[in-house]
């Protein structure tokens, strides 16, 4: 269980204008800024559940789970994993946990990735037998073949994720700190990889803390999302709610197989885009059922569908600064 | 030919302005830096000591600090990292973007470097000059004519260092290892150009090798011309001719070096 | 298992790895062994100049100074195989943030950062010194008695600790400042004062390299000891001022940890 309760952490940042005149002034005196990468937030986490952090570059997701993962000590508030304070980093809390870094690599650079894991199973105590069989379910989940025994350097950047993964699963811990695992690989990797969590989630339990750029990656996998912008946090719950609640409007799109003349396309509501026989509309919730409706009746239609719109929209929504939507998650945040 | 020309010179004052930045931007680091060239102070303790009773080979105290302390600032105004630059900039494919600029990689690296001189002076000089004085005054050069001969010297010792270190970065576009080549050189270098031990103190065979070698150009030159050493004119005109005809040869040979080593880079990628 | 067996099985995994990273590029290796070569006749030319016109310099004649420039290699070839591949990949390591999979792994931080890298090359180094030392000996025309022996070792044992607390301190310090990497190169410029015995310093310089940079410490104790010159109050005091080094460098160690905050993002 995770339990975080009005988590602030500040950094000191040194910060110097463009300019001569402010370098040669910055040897002998430097401004600094306090930044409050996080500002008073709480949530709890119950195990196995799967929560997807969203916001902004420098909300301060990265910021909440190197608090989680013991490696920042807050400046005030508490923070609590599975009953352990995470910055006193006791060598049971970090055997069950593990923190995953997208862009930076525990892997040895040199070596084949066997020799981390090996390195790795020294490190976190594992048995023989439990090493070799977390070992194999780990090659077969991530479909490591013969990935492990060549040099890291001479992998693609998928494949050394997939390995990374396994370098920091082979512990089987129960806590998953995701930051942006998927950064910078292909789309049927990324898949792989979401497929990939769900199965250690579902096989081992275990609790699934993610933040991603890629909505695909918070929607495919995460029932719940805490979404933090500019360290407060602004929403904590269910994504479909989120979506309904910030953009109660639906995407329809017919196929037709006969034009409709301009009035007719009026008359049906917002047009998104029309490119040839198929019509993209978006439609206010309580419209819906009436629209669909005259349009199977009255229309050539052939096909149709009704969707979301895409996650992104709702977030640059959220986060647009003077937006409704922002200001009202705001408001409700402060009075919560 | 003349737009490169003409964007290098529109270039200039921002690279330089830059390179003055960089520098700046890590205090700490550039002070360490400076320290680093500490050799000359260790070998001006141990010879002093040695020299306290009886000059050492016509060396008297006096003579090893003068000789070291110049030994310190010129080695400090004409030392630069490019070797390690180069090598970082090819291991890690970043060498690309520089070559896409419209000026030549060797400007570019010559501004960065220059730029960091008069800093290197600001923070070496005081404290050796007043050593300097204050021991050995008198064995410095009073003669304007010969200060301006000394001015052109450290000129061409700096080109001269600055491209025969380019040249050896650029081994860094042939084969993995050009750190040992660097050592290599370090060596010969510390040796032949007077930086470990005035040339005098060689035995004769080491002398004649370091007289025609560039070794010697790149240092004891200028110090040797700044402490008084030469007693006759037309010796300092031949040695100057000498370090300016390896100046030109080294800036000559540098340019084919990279020349060729771009050649490989280009066709097989970062 | 203790926490010793443990350390030590770790420190075998590590060694391990150290070996096959090294012996992925051999090429390398050998050119690294050269470079030893090259560097340990280096160091004996401004020896052998020196020794060229005088027969005695502070009371230490040639085959005696012979012996301190082979502790000197020793030393640095421990210091350059085993201490400084390990903190100066550290200091990057901070940089990038990368650092902070050290943190999350359930072992001593500082026994991690210390035992990431080896360079077995280095070896070459250390027999190069005992060569050295041998050959002083011969030109001395006696062997040094055991005890003589087992002191000198005793001490370049102090001399490894207090050079390793040094680089403690330094990493350290980076914490701070982030782009310390060139204090490795000052510290081995300064280091390089180690050849020569430290009475041929005088003045300021001989308290700069005792007291300030215990360098004298390193080297010319280890040597002293050897020929039977050093005292042994001396030698204890040695040891004892190298244990309290290493218990400050690794409070200041632990300080440095408390206060980290890594890279951002």
């Amino acid at each position: 269980m995770i339990r975080v309760d009005d988590l602030v952490k500040t950094f000191r940042v040194h910060r110097r204008p463009a300019g001569l005149g402010a370098a040669l002034r910055s040897i002998f005196h430097r401004k600094y800024e306090i930044v409050r990468a996080v500002d008073g937030v709480s949530f709890r986490i119950e195990r196995g559940e799967r929560v997807g952090f969203l916001g902004p570059n420098g909300a301060g997701k990265t910021t909440t789970l190197k608090v989680l993962s013991g490696l920042l000590h807050p400046t005030s508030g508490a923070a609590e994993v599975d009953g352990f304070e995470p910055r006193r980093r006791e060598p049971a809390f970090l055997k069950g946990i593990t923190l995953v870094m997208g862009q930076k690599n525990q892997l040895l650079w040199d070596l084949p990735a066997a020799e981390t894991y090996a390195l790795n199973r020294a490190l976190f105590d594992v048995p023989r037998d439990e090493y070799r069989e977390t070992l194999a379910e780990l090659s077969a989940l991530l479909d490591l073949e013969n990935l492990s025994t060549k040099p890291t350097r001479q992998l693609s950047l998928g494949e050394r994720m997939k390995c990374e993964l396994a370098a920091a699963l082979l512990h089987r811990p129960k806590t998953l700190f995701l930051d942006e695992p998927t950064i910078g690989l292909d789309v049927s990797m990324q898949v792989a990889i979401r497929e990939f969590i769900r199965s250690y989630n579902q096989r081992y339990e275990a609790t699934v803390l993610l933040t991603s750029h890629y909505m695909q990656d918070v929607t495919a996998l995460c029932p719940r999302i805490i979404v933090i912008d500019k360290g407060h946090l602004i929403y904590d719950g269910d994504l479909r709610a989120l979506v309904r609640k910030v953009h109660p409007n639906k995407l329809v799109s017919f196929t037709m197989t006969g034009a409709i003349g301009p009035a007719e396309l009026e008359r049906l509501g917002d047009v998104v885009s029309s490119e040839g026989g198929r019509i993209v509309l978006r439609v206010p919730q309580d419209r819906l059922r009436d629209l669909v409706s005259h349009a199977l009746a009255n229309l050539p239609v052939v096909d149709l569908s009704v969707e979301d719109p895409p996650v992104e929209d709702i977030m640059r929504e959220l986060f647009r600064p003077g937006s409704a939507p922002e200001a009202a998650s705001r408001a409700e945040a402060e009075a919560s | 030919m003349a737009g490169q020309l003409r964007a290098t010179l529109r270039a200039t004052p921002t690279l330089l302005r830059v390179g003055v930045a960089e520098t700046l931007a890590y205090r700490v680091e550039f002070v360490i830096w400076m320290l680093t060239t500490t050799l000359p102070l260790i070998m001006l303790g141990l010879w002093t000591s040695v020299a306290a009773q009886k000059p050492f080979a016509n060396f008297g105290q006096r003579e090893f600090v003068a000789y070291y302390v110049g030994a310190l600032i010129v080695r400090n105004l004409t030392g630069s990292w490019v070797v390690w630059q180069l090598g970082d900039e090819i291991r890690r494919g970043m060498l690309s973007f520089r070559l896409l600029r419209p000026v030549h990689p060797f400007i570019t690296y010559a501004a960065t470097h220059i730029s960091s001189v008069p800093m290197r002076g600001l923070v070496a000089l005081p404290f050796a000059v007043i050593l300097l004085f204050s021991t050995a005054g008198d064995l410095l050069i009073t003669d304007p004519v010969l200060i301006g001969v000394l001015v052109v010297a450290l000129l061409g010792a700096w080109l001269l260092t600055f491209f025969m270190l380019v040249m050896i970065g650029s081994v860094g576009l042939f084969v993995d290892k050009a750190s040992a080549v660097f050592e290599v050189y370090l060596g010969i270098f510390a040796v032949l150009s007077g930086y470990l031990i005035p040339l005098a103190l060689l035995p004769e065979w080491a002398q004649s090798i370091a007289r025609w070698a560039p070794f010697r150009y790149m240092l004891a030159f200028p110090v040797e011309l700044a402490i008084g050493f030469y007693h006759d004119r037309t010796d300092v005109l031949r040695d100057l001719g000498l370090q300016w005809l390896w100046v030109t040869a080294v800036i000559g040979a540098a340019l084919a070096v990279w020349r060729a080593g771009i050649r490989r880079y280009e066709a097989f990628g970062s | 298992m203790t926490s010793l067996t443990r350390y030590g099985r770790l420190l075998g995994v590590q060694l391990r790895a150290s070996l096959a990273t090294s012996m992925q590029y051999r090429v390398d290796f050998v050119i690294e062994g050269a470079m030893s070569i090259w560097w340990l006749g280096w160091n004996l030319v401004p020896l052998l100049i020196l020794y060229d016109q005088r027969d005695d310099v502070a009371g230490w004649n040639f085959p005696s100074a012979l012996l301190v420039i082979a502790w000197f290699t020793v030393l640095r070839g421990l210091m350059e195989g085993a201490i400084n591949p390990s903190l100066i990949g550290v200091v990057e390591k901070i940089r990038t943030g990368e650092f902070d999979y050290l943190l999350l792994k359930p072992a001593d931080a500082q026994f991690l950062v210390s035992t990431t890298r080896f360079e077995p090359w280095n070896l070459v180094d250390i027999a190069g010194g005992i060569g050295l030392a041998v050959a002083a000996f011969v030109m001395l025309g006696s062997a040094p008695a055991p005890g003589d022996v087992l002191l000198g070792l005793i001490l370049l044992f102090a001399a490894a600790m207090v050079l390793y607390s040094l680089w403690i301190l330094i990493v350290s310090a980076s914490f701070w400042v982030v782009r310390l990497d060139n204090l490795a190169y000052l510290f081995s410029a300064v280091f390089d004062a180690a050849r020569w015995p430290i009475q041929v310093f005088r003045g300021v310089w001989r308290i700069l390299f005792t007291l300030v940079i215990p360098l004298a410490l390193m080297t010319t104790y280890p040597a002293m000891a050897m020929l039977g010159r050093l005292e042994a109050r001396t030698a204890l005091a040695a040891l004892g001022g190298a244990l309290v080094f290493a218990a400050i460098s690794r409070f200041l160690w632990r300080a440095a940890i408390k206060s980290y905050t890594s890279a951002s993002s």
